[in-house]
């Protein structure tokens, strides 16, 4: 459940939200993830107005009940301040009127003022609460920075994804986090991923136990988070199954409802993952671009064969002619 | 086979890094899949980054769930060392 506490903590601060009134209302929940300016509700229209939604109060309703009698005020104030109102922002630093100070101290509303402009705060409370409400996983797993392509390593215990990652911080890349990967769908078109923050930037490697690879490697080796762009699945080499050879079907796999590519990679001595993840990498960012080696080779393979068919026609075209 | 139990975590200093090493080693060995669930996230309990991020307190509930043919035998284990207090 996400309540106002949680929005006031985490993003109080960036959106310059100050707690005028209601504090003992910050356990409120939000229940949808939209913002509402009451302009038509607070002038008595009250079909269907949107009592769930925080409500933002800007110059024309800050205006329009200062023009209103006092006893008419309250009585439209009381209207919409409804039980389930999760809270108010007064934005654009107008103060707001005695009545709605008055009133949300009274329900335990929480009541805010903030310093941004109307329309900046109602687009970036939009966007911040509806972050929010996005859905989120949690996966087992490592997730790197490679070439600017984010790569979500998977694969059972052991197979080696930490090893695979430290090889990977090795040759320049980025890590974001190991073991645990905090998914979340970000603008509802693609995902982005993040570490736990008591274990961000640590990793566990077998026969060393944990370190920190910020420490160890500085600052430039690691980042908070990243969108992920491709998973590649490291599996124990297996004799009996077999594997992609040519690369011209593309698998996608399917996490909080999103597509991304998806590689298989099988592991055993002498394979190097960390040269073999940089170059599913690289292909990734050629395809990006316009230009897949596979489908090429496909179509020049196809060119080559036809030219050939033709060229046998014609020739024996030419012999029956000849001959009659 | 598919197994779940709720456990409490009883030594005073929750799970820290000692009962951590303690679990993982215990289920070095065995094939199921062993989740723990703590408020609301689900881990995998063989990796010991990932149970050392619940950051779990004392008294706190833990759900552990198992899947796979030696599911019973690893829950006992598994039970018994937090009700042994991991050893502390």
């Amino acid at each position: 459940m996400y309540n106002v506490d949680d929005l006031y903590e985490k993003h109080g601060k960036p959106l310059g939200l100050e707690l005028v009134a209601g504090k003992s209302g910050l356990s409120r929940s939000i229940k949808l993830p939209e913002v509402h300016r009451p302009g038509v509700a607070l002038s008595g229209y009250l079909k269907s107005f949107a009592n769930k939604r925080i409500l933002i109060f800007g110059n024309v309703e800050t205006q329009y009940l200062k023009d209103l009698k006092k006893e008419e005020r309250i009585r439209r104030l009381k209207s919409i301040l409804t039980p389930q109102l999760p809270a108010v922002i007064v934005a654009g630093r107008f103060q707001p009127v005695s009545e709605l100070l008055a009133l949300c101290e009274k329900m335990g509303i929480p009541l805010f003022r903030a310093k941004m402009a109307t329309m900046n705060l109602l687009t970036r409370l939009t966007i911040i609460i509806n972050e929010e409400f996005s859905p989120l996983m949690t996966c087992h797993g490592t997730l790197v920075e490679a070439f600017g392509v984010g790569v979500l390593i998977q694969g059972d215990s052991s197979v080696g994804k930490s090893e695979a990652a430290l090889g990977m911080i090795e040759r320049g890349h980025r890590l974001i986090c190991d073991d645990v990967v905090r998914i979340r769908v970000r603008e509802g078109t693609y995902l982005e991923g993040s570490g736990p923050e008591l274990t961000r930037h640590l990793m566990e490697i077998r026969g060393i136990g944990i370190i920190n690879v910020a420490h160890l490697y500085g600052a430039v080796c690691v980042r908070d988070d990243k969108r992920i762009d491709i998973v590649v699945k490291l599996e124990e080499w297996d004799d009996h199954r077999f594997y992609d050879r040519i690369g011209l079907d593309e698998k996608y796999c399917d996490l909080l409802g999103i597509k991304v590519p998806y590689h298989v990679l099988p592991v055993k001595p002498g394979r190097d993952v960390v040269l073999l993840i940089e170059t599913i990498v690289l292909n990734h960012r050629l395809k990006e671009m316009g230009y897949n080696s596979a489908k090429e080779f496909n179509t020049k393979l196809l060119d080559t064969i036809s030219k050939k068919q033709n060229a046998k026609k014609l020739k024996n075209e030419n012999l029956s002619q000849s001959k009659s | 086979m598919k197994i779940s139990r709720k456990v409490r975590v009883k030594n005073a200093l929750g799970l820290h890094t000692r009962p951590a090493t303690a679990i993982v080693k215990l289920l070095q060995g065995t094939k199921a899949s062993v989740f723990f669930t703590h408020k609301s996230e689900t881990v995998n309990a063989r990796s010991i980054m990932s149970v050392l991020m619940l950051a779990a307190t004392k008294n706190s509930l833990i759900t552990i769930t198992i899947e796979g043919e030696d599911a019973q035998e690893i829950m006992g284990k598994l039970v018994d060392a937090f009700e042994a207090r991991f050893g502390e």
